[in-house]
């Protein structure tokens, strides 16, 4: 019976994150500039502890930056500063273009050219 | 007009005005100057290209619990099992296959280690944010590595100086006030070719425990201090070398509450153990590979020397011992596809062990040199034929030949199946695998101070790995059976007066048979299941019988489930361990002595549960957890607790946890290089 509550209680646990994650949430799209998969790594961990970010999906072959964000904990700017801020271009466009760059990418296969890693200051 | 295009090429259009053959060259249009290899962290993961099978245990899983040492790195794994030796020192062992650890070769980054006087406390030296990953192999391994690991071999990477980390801080604190510090820092030295890496570890425990209140500590009182440099070169050009030392002290205060550092162990006082121990390891080891990338060679060096002052109650143990350990291995393919390739190489062992127990002094000198050779034969990707031979020849036991042989097929991309077959020795250190022992009333007895043991070792295995519902399922089946030619036997049921330490004479073997499927059944959320029997039995003064102390089976669920972007993971495990056999004298008097357990010769089936939450920060990690949530512990785990200088006390017959539920809280710190 002990283990059987503690058994509960994990996935309970783990239920009450998975909701909290659902709350109104924005979205903001940016176009940048990245070499390979270093530069979506270095990214990803610099963008992921922003604040108020939800989601992130970060693409170095498509070059987008998908960002969702508690509204109210940070700004469409925020973003902007904090790409810059790793090195990285921040051109922003809108989700419905960023869902075209990525349809035209599933189309044509994700072929991509060549990955050359430069280094950034 | 003719159009010729391929991937890589340039298109090429060529305008065709005669009937007549053509050449046509393409230039290529893809030039990659870097090529980035990314590596997922999967945790634990069984590989499927590897011909030895091994379970490779990543950075990932080592967060997945406190993992303050060796030891505790495996609680969430399903082939290693980890138990106190005894209820006051806080020794812990692991078995592997069922076996006892020392049938398991231990290793720091492929150097033998841990081994010797370190045996009984080894796996407390490895801090856990020290290591890299850990890799467990089943069956006799590689002849490369030695004559030694009859039920595998585990080997613990530790954190390059190289690697990106610039600095790691971690600090670690239990309800029960035992608190640990670790420091890692990385500097390049000279470019990216020399750098240096500097280790601290210090830990301890102050606050005394007896929540069980039979006067005994749940937990020694501990002292551990470690600091480790290292250094590692290379040129890129193909040569590379990494050399570096480790320092350890630590100090272990055990017995009844009321015993005191200083005190003289005598009757009058409470009963005592103190165990004190300075440690120093060096290594060295240099690879070269020629330009063609076909012929390499490896040198690996290490010394040990090590130096326990114990007493437990009233008897002393004192050794020391000094070990080097060298080996060259000359890598070659034979031919340009490494469709044939050899390994040849020699080493040489010295290891001088200075005993005193009992007033009786046990020395002993070993000397062995080795050569050995191993052929692989990988005519397809998914096929690989491995076998080996070494000779050694040993200045106590003679010349001994170690053949072993692997196999690794990969049948349709889904199912990987190995078999594996081979030998192995190993000198039993009588009385330093077996000191823990001292903490009861009976004395060792030992017919002869050095002993050779000997056994075979066969397995298969068959690793499954599917797509189901786009997600990875891993099923794992084996089966290992091990064989003892001759074995040191620790008989502690024929005699009350004495623990008996004597050659097997008869049959000992160990099955284990293990099932184990690895799934995601919801997204981030993974789940491993894993059953295994264990059958290990061995000839106790004529009889052949269970193991001591060994549970028939081990059940284990462990699940991981980490947030979007993994800003939180939790980590759940359960153990389900079985029942087992209590080695005791069988004849009257004696269980009239031992009391207060239902049944005197049979331990019960049990169940321990542990879970970690972590929070990441971008440069922080928070982790909160409990082990032994259900607070399960074994019931009377020191017999005669009240009389301890009397003919019933015992603190070695442990099967399950002595100390109850712990909370700990810990935190990460951690810097990379840009």
């Amino acid at each position: 019976m002990k283990e059987l509550a503690v058994i509960f209680v994990f996935f309970f646990g783990i239920t009450v994150i998975s909701f909290a994650q659902k709350a109104e949430n924005k979205v903001v799209c940016f176009k940048s500039d990245m070499d390979c998969a270093n530069c979506e790594k270095t990214l990803t961990e610099n963008l992921k502890f922003e604040k108020g970010v939800k989601d992130l999906k970060v693409d170095h072959i498509t070059n987008t930056i998908y960002v969702e964000y508690k509204d109210g904990k940070n700004s469409d700017e925020g973003f902007v500063r904090a790409i810059e801020k790793s090195g990285y271009k921040a051109e922003k466009i809108t989700p419905d273009q960023y869902k075209k760059i990525l349809e035209q990418a599933a189309e044509e296969g994700h072929l991509h050219g060549s990955e050359v890693h430069k280094i950034r200051k | 007009m003719l159009v010729f295009s391929f991937v890589g090429y340039e298109t090429k259009v060529v305008h065709v005005e005669n009937l007549t053959f053509l050449e046509v060259v393409l230039e290529p249009n893809l030039e990659i100057e870097e090529v980035t290899v990314t590596k997922k962290d999967r945790g634990t993961y069984l590989s499927a290209m590897e011909t030895i099978h091994t379970e490779r245990i990543g950075g990932a899983e080592l967060h997945k619990a406190a993992c303050c040492n060796l030891a505790e790195s495996f609680e969430t794994n399903p082939s290693v099992d980890v138990s106190y030796s005894d209820a006051v020192t806080g020794a812990k062992q692991i078995r592997l296959l069922g076996l006892d650890g020392i049938y398991s070769q231990l290793q720091v980054e492929n150097l033998p280690d841990l081994r010797g006087l370190a045996t009984t406390f080894g796996l407390n030296y490895i801090p856990g944010p020290w290591m890299e990953s850990i890799q467990v192999s089943k069956g006799a391994s590689s002849v490369v590595s030695g004559y030694e690991s009859i039920a595998g071999q585990i080997n613990a990477e530790i954190k390059k100086p190289d690697s990106g980390e610039k600095l790691f801080l971690n600090a670690y604190v239990n309800e029960h006030q035992k608190w640990e510090f670790n420091g890692n820092t990385n500097l390049k030295v000279y470019k990216d070719m020399l750098s240096t890496a500097l280790l601290v570890h210090a830990s301890g425990l102050s606050n005394r425990i007896d929540d069980n209140g039979d006067g005994f500590l749940d937990d020694p009182l501990t002292k551990q201090f470690q600091i480790s440099n290292r250094w590692k070169f290379t040129n890129y050009k193909g040569f590379m070398t990494q050399a570096g030392v480790n320092i350890l002290a630590e100090d272990r205060l055990g017995g009844q509450v009321g015993f005191e550092d200083g005190m003289t162990p005598t009757v009058s006082n409470p009963y005592g153990i103190s165990i004190k121990t300075n440690r120093v390891i060096g290594f060295l080891k240099s690879g070269i590979v020629s330009k063609d990338q076909r012929t390499a060679l490896a040198i690996l060096t290490n010394f040990t020397g090590h130096k326990t002052n114990s007493f437990y109650g009233l008897t002393d143990y004192d050794a020391s011992e000094s070990r080097f350990y060298g080996s060259i291995i000359l890598t070659r393919d034979l031919d340009e596809n490494a469709i044939h390739s050899l390994n040849t190489g020699v080493s040489f062992i010295h290891d001088k062990i200075d005993e005193s127990l009992y007033g009786i002094n046990l020395d002993r000198v070993e000397n062995v040199p080795g050569v050995f050779a191993e052929y692989t034969f990988k005519p397809i990707e998914n096929m690989t034929l491995m076998a080996g031979i070494r000779a050694d020849s040993h200045n106590l036991f003679g010349t001994f030949i170690t053949p072993r042989m692997h196999f690794r097929y990969k049948l349709n991309g889904h199912v990987t199946f190995r078999a594996n077959a081979g030998k192995g020795y190993r000198t039993a250190n009588v009385i330093t695998e077996n000191n823990y022992l001292l903490a009861s009333y009976r004395q060792l007895a030992w017919q002869d101070k050095n002993m050779f043991e000997e056994a075979w070792n066969y397995g298969l295995s068959v690793v499954q790995d599917y797509t189901l519902w786009g997600r990875d399922l891993q099923i794992n089946t084996e089966f290992f059976r091990t064989d003892f030619q001759s074995q040191l036997i620790v008989d502690r049921e024929s005699s009350s007066t004495h623990v008996i330490l004597s050659p097997l004479s008869g049959k000992s073997y160990a099955n284990s048979m293990q099932f184990d499927v690895r799934y995601q059944p919801v997204e981030r959320l993974d789940l491993l299941l894993a059953y295994r029997i264990n059958d290990t039995k061995q000839t106790i003064a004529g009889v052949l019988k269970e193991m001591p102390l060994t549970s028939r089976y081990k059940g284990l669920i462990n699940l991981n489930y980490s947030t979007n972007l993994k800003k939180w993971m939790f980590d759940y495990t359960a153990q389900f361990n079985g029942g087992g056999r209590i080695p005791r004298p069988d004849f009257d008097g004696w269980q009239s002595s031992v009391t207060n357990s239902d049944n005197l010769y049979e331990f019960q089936p049990y169940t321990v549960m542990n879970a970690q939450v972590t929070k990441y920060f971008r440069y922080w990690s928070i982790y909160l957890g409990a082990e032994n949530i259900t607070d399960f512990t074994q019931p009377n785990p020191i017999e005669g607790a009240e009389n301890p200088f009397g003919q019933s006390f015992d603190a070695t017959n442990i099967w399950g946890p002595v100390v109850g539920r712990k909370i700990y809280l810990g935190v990460r710190f951690q810097l990379n290089y840009k």
